[in-house]
């Protein structure tokens, strides 16, 4: 047995020093990424929403359309007629929000992303929930201030979910935008039509109205899964 | 054993064969019946501009699924999404535009894409990011904004992300296009680094690129005209290369040297002074006269006079 010190493993001790230097070099989290663990988001997820410029535009389109419909139905006299524009318009928040979020004309790192194991459905959905969300916590906060507050300032919510779904089913076949305008325009059409075809003016959002809206998300959200595999793929001649 | 070494020990080079690749746009065949088979090495993809190289790359990154034909890597068809997730999680990529946002840290950039390849354990993927980086030799800049970075460094970026946890295929598309002969040098190096542990494909329309190449495949319209080592290119030119004193008459392709004699290629005239042929020679007896003239055109002409 050797009387003198152990031998120290050159390779070994570099090996831990270098660990040791890239845990004290690494980047601490933006200050974004780190309320967002705050509240309970695990970190790959936060880094797939911070590190995203499209994402962060949405967010601020979000916020900003919130706050222009907070102004447009403050404006308005009758409160039917107040309620009305706010229950047209936001559901069209989300649906120009994952538009904005995902694809090649959003996102420049979009082929980069498109060949790697997470699924696009997975990655599309991560962002759609997380521009849902968002979304729908700035249209909430913009129906709470609507005059006469009812339960009917929040049936705006299943809509949101339908037009979503519906123009992320659409992504499928589409370019993120061209779905997002088609979704839109539907539901415009479909909207004024039911109001043109009836005295009351939120006559498209009755219980009638939200269980239609309920069965298009599902089938929305069916349609994707059934095409998700179009979603792993770029875009012909992009 | 280091990270370097833990990591590499996981990878073994990809094989890739494809079969009757076809791809259209519209009217136009981007890729006819592309056969190819091969498993390591560097592989420089070399074809003028519009010759269906990035069709080609994308079909193999799994991006874009060919018409006609099948392509297998390790035996896994991107067709079935259990095998296009197995492939890709084999496979490093770095397309023509990586869409690197300028405003994100360098860490940042590449710590997303490591999400994106599933590496969920934060530590793990701290790991791997500067492994990467490091590889590089970005590592020290991991805190700086994209956006300071310079058009070189930031291909490396690019590069950092493709090579992130040692892929065994790794497509490069045009990485060294815009790029000074410093950067290109450092880049060549960095992927040249690779060809043991993957199979390195790269496109490219210079010539130079491929000199250092194991393997070179010339894709001209679509079709795959040559498959060999850059000596073989060079050696199909064997005997249709030569220097003559004036502008010649009938070569197919010819430009004047340094010491103003014509360096010409094509059917030699009788008692013409052959020379050596070089890699370029080759490539360009290989090009077609219906698109030799945009080639040609590339070529410094004669002065008139």
């Amino acid at each position: 047995m050797s009387s003198g010190s152990p031998p120290i493993d050159p390779a070994r001790l570099d090996r831990n020093w270098r660990a040791i230097s890239i845990e004290l070099d690494a980047p601490r989290p933006s200050p974004m990424e780190r309320m967002l663990r705050l509240v309970g988001f695990p970190s790959r997820m936060t880094r797939l929403v911070v590190a995203t410029p499209a994402l962060r535009r949405s967010w601020f389109l979000s916020t900003g359309l919130a706050g222009f419909l907070s102004l447009l139905t403050t404006g308005a006299t009758d409160p039917r007629e107040q309620l009305f524009g706010l229950l047209l318009v936001a559901p069209l928040v989300p649906v120009i929000g994952v538009a904005m979020a995902y694809g090649i004309d959003a996102d420049p790192a979009h082929e980069t992303a498109v060949a790697t194991p997470m699924r696009g459905i997975r990655l599309l959905l991560t962002r759609a929930v997380v521009v849902v969300t968002f979304s729908s916590f700035c249209m909430a906060l913009a129906s709470i201030i609507t005059p006469n507050l009812s339960a009917m300032a929040f049936a705006w919510l299943l809509p949101s979910l339908g037009l979503t779904t519906t123009t992320i089913a659409a992504m499928t076949s589409l370019r993120p935008r061209h779905a997002a305008v088609a979704t839109s325009t539907v539901w415009v059409i479909g909207v004024l039509s039911a109001r043109a075809g009836s005295s009351d003016p939120l006559a498209a959002f009755t219980s009638a109205g939200q269980f239609v809206m309920a069965l298009v998300a599902v089938a929305g959200l069916l349609v994707t899964v059934a095409r998700r595999n179009k979603l792993d793929l770029l875009p012909v001649r992009s | 054993m280091t990270l370097h070494q833990l990591v590499d020990s996981q990878a073994s080079p990809a094989q890739v064969l494809a079969f009757g690749v076809t791809q259209r746009f519209g009217k136009v065949a981007a890729l006819t019946g592309v056969d190819l088979a091969i498993q390591g090495g560097l592989i420089t993809l070399l074809g003028p501009n519009g010759s269906g190289k990035t069709t080609l790359i994308r079909c193999l990154a799994t991006v874009t699924w060919p018409e006609g034909g099948s392509i297998l890597i390790d035996g896994l068809d991107a067709r079935h999404e259990s095998d296009r997730i197995e492939i890709r999680r084999r496979l490093g990529y770095l397309p023509q535009e990586p869409g690197l946002a300028k405003r994100a840290r360098v860490f940042d950039v590449v710590d997303y894409l490591a999400v994106l390849k599933l590496h969920g354990d934060e530590r793990r993927r701290r790991h791997l990011v500067y492994d990467a980086l490091d590889r590089v030799g970005l590592a020290d800049r991991a805190t700086d904004k994209v956006g300071d970075l310079s058009g070189g460094m930031r291909q490396r970026l690019g590069l950092a992300q493709a090579i992130l946890g040692s892929p065994s295929l790794l497509l490069l598309d045009e990485p060294a296009a815009g790029l000074d002969p410093d950067e290109r040098f450092r880049l060549r190096e960095i992927v040249s680094g690779r060809r043991h542990q993957a199979t390195v494909i790269v496109s490219t329309h210079l010539t130079g690129e491929a000199a250092v190449s194991d393997t070179v495949l010339v894709l001209l319209e679509g079709k795959l005209r040559f498959v060999g080592s850059p000596a073989a290119l060079a050696a199909t030119a064997t005997g249709r290369a030569w220097l003559q004193e004036h502008e010649p008459a009938t070569a197919r392709a010819w430009w004047r040297q340094a010491d103003g004699r014509y360096r010409c290629l094509g059917d030699p005239p009788a008692g013409s002074q052959l020379v050596e042929p070089t890699l370029e020679d080759g490539y360009l007896l290989l090009t077609p006269r219906t698109v030799a003239s945009p080639a040609a055109a590339a070529i410094p002409r004669p002065p008139r006079h």
